[in-house]
């Protein structure tokens, strides 16, 4: 008899092995609604590059020492001596950045075609919550290195926590394990990077999946006036949505590999708790929050700036409680496409003025000084209170 | 309102049996998790903030600066003509650490623009506070800091 004969044998005696193939049949097979297509496969790469990240950063694991003593020095030794330690570690902090991006073009998808709304509102929040939980992973991660900008990335966004309300101190204190960023804020930081938020992203992943395919992906249709995809109507997800997501999972992996040879990430000068870098800023994702925090001033300006970049992540999980409507289609919602627009845009103006700030570039043929707001000085006239800084 | 929806209103034992084990779960659940917070609450770490002696501070020039670690804190030390001065370093906007101009005589946050002068008052930027002080004392040519 066959080996596999005998191991089908040896479990048909043991489960209801029909039942186990029968559901894995009807989740193969199940009919997505007609117009599901390629921009239906963000929420695939999402989970595509968290099995590359947790693979890599098992294997990252090997060799990392999260102490401040060893930790960077064994990343320099992760990149120069270990095989393909450079490119497990490239793909990892590339992987990290297109995750993040991944994510927020899954959530823009789901945004503008409604299909947050009923009775999906629970797949919606756990995606927010996945959201947050990846920026999480990805400013948890950012210290590991141990360099110079890591460092003080830290240090400017635990003291961000600072300035939250009644418990900003305690906050702070218990982020950072003491007063200021050190071996202890390392060690934290190290064991919710690599245990807790894991299990957590895993166990959120599996809610999100099992509340999608319990409620199918969102059509068109008016709340309420759904129907059931007829089977000669939708379409299959195996084999013709799951063959569209291995060709972008091909692609990804390609962008991936090539992202981490061509533009590899610096290991950086080591951390100094005893000199701040000029003009550090955060990764791209925050730098909408880093510009926004700028503008308020005074006494109770970086309160009021916390309060206002926390604002975004409550509205997005309260969205489809807020959004009564029943239309789905985005011509039918121009309150809701409009608002995300706005909110959208005014991101990427935030970002780019953030990412701008401090520069000088040539705009028009003429030179310009962009300043810490964003605002534009022809060089010549300089601002007046930019004084140079001299040790 | 029928005898049978009355019943179903009624309180029962089992009912009562329920709440009484899912209240002493939660207890008890809360009670183990109280050491556990505990546990995780940093521990007073960073060294003494009484008395840290600024390295080769009779070596400084007047007019220069100096960083130190006071209870695992930055301080800058400054000399000038009157003698020592030492201030945290950590900017009051988001904790970047202070540069000392000495041309201008003012710190200057490298982060986001703060500008403090000379006695660590805020110029400008977005800095809501001056730079609290430390005290310093000079002993035996020696100096030492200490968190005020």
């Amino acid at each position: 008899m066959p080996e596999s004969g005998r191991l089908q044998r040896f479990f048909s005696a043991r489960f209801d092995m029909g039942a186990v193939r029968t559901f894995l049949d009807k989740q193969l097979h199940k009919r997505l609604p007609p117009h599901t297509g390629w921009l239906h496969v963000f929420g695939s790469l999402s989970l595509l590059l968290f099995i590359s990240q947790t693979i890599t950063g098992i294997l990252l694991l090997v060799y990392y020492r999260p102490t401040p003593e060893a930790a960077h020095s064994s990343i320099k030794y992760i990149t120069a001596q270990v095989n393909f330690g450079w490119l497990y570690r490239q793909v990892h902090a590339w992987g990290a950045s297109l995750m993040i991006l991944f994510v927020v073009l899954h959530m823009i998808r789901t945004y503008f075609s409604g299909a947050y709304k009923r009775p999906r509102e629970l797949t919606w929040v756990t995606g927010v919550l996945l959201f947050i939980l990846t920026i999480t992973f990805g400013f948890t991660g950012y210290l590991l290195p141990w360099n110079q900008i890591a460092y003080w990335a830290t240090t400017v966004g635990t003291e961000s926590a600072n300035k939250v309300p009644l418990i900003g101190g305690w906050l702070r204190y218990f982020l950072r394990g003491g007063e200021a960023v050190t071996g202890e804020t390392l060690s934290r930081f190290f064991v919710v990077h690599v245990i807790i938020l894991p299990w957590a992203v895993t166990g959120l992943i599996a809610l999100h999946l099992v509340l999608m395919r319990l409620n199918n992906l969102a059509t068109f249709e008016r709340v309420g006036e759904e129907k059931p995809t007829p089977p000669q109507a939708g379409i299959p997800f195996f084999p013709v949505h799951v063959a569209k997501e291995g060709v972008v999972a091909v692609l990804l992996i390609a962008v991936l590999v090539t992202l981490s040879v061509v533009a590899p990430w610096e290991i950086g000068e080591p951390a100094n708790a005893l000199s701040t870098p000029e003009h550090i800023k955060p990764e791209w994702y925050f730098l909408p929050s880093y510009q926004l925090l700028k503008y308020f001033e005074g006494p109770w300006g970086a309160v009021v700036g916390v309060i206002a970049c926390s604002f975004p992540f409550l509205i997005l999980i309260l969205w489809p409680f807020l959004d009564f409507g029943k239309e789905r289609h985005p011509r039918k919602r121009p309150w809701a496409v409009g608002f995300g627009l706005v909110g959208l845009f005014g991101a990427l103006f935030l970002g780019i003025l953030g990412h701008l700030s401090e520069t000088d570039m040539t705009l028009f043929g003429r030179r310009y000084h962009i300043d810490l707001l964003g605002w534009p000085h022809a060089l010549g006239e300089p601002p007046k209170d930019a004084p140079s800084a001299e040790h | 309102m029928n005898q049978k929806q009355i019943n179903a209103n009624q309180p029962t034992r089992r009912g009562f049996l329920d709440w009484i084990v899912a209240a002493c779960s939660t207890v008890t659940a809360a009670l183990l998790a109280i050491p556990a917070v505990m546990y995780l609450w940093p521990a007073a770490r960073g060294g003494t903030a009484e008395n840290v002696e600024v390295p080769e501070a009779g070596s400084m020039p007047p007019g220069q600066s100096r960083m130190v670690q006071v209870g695992g804190k930055a301080v800058i030390v400054v000399r000038d003509a009157s003698g020592f001065r030492a201030y945290s370093a950590a900017c009051t906007h988001l904790g970047c650490l202070v540069k000392w101009d000495a041309a201008h005589r003012q710190f200057l946050c490298p982060c986001h623009a703060g500008v403090f002068d000379d006695k660590g008052a805020v110029v400008s930027g977005p800095a809501p506070a001056p730079l609290p002080p430390y005290k310093t004392k000079e002993i035996g040519g020696k100096v030492y800091v200490s968190a005020s």
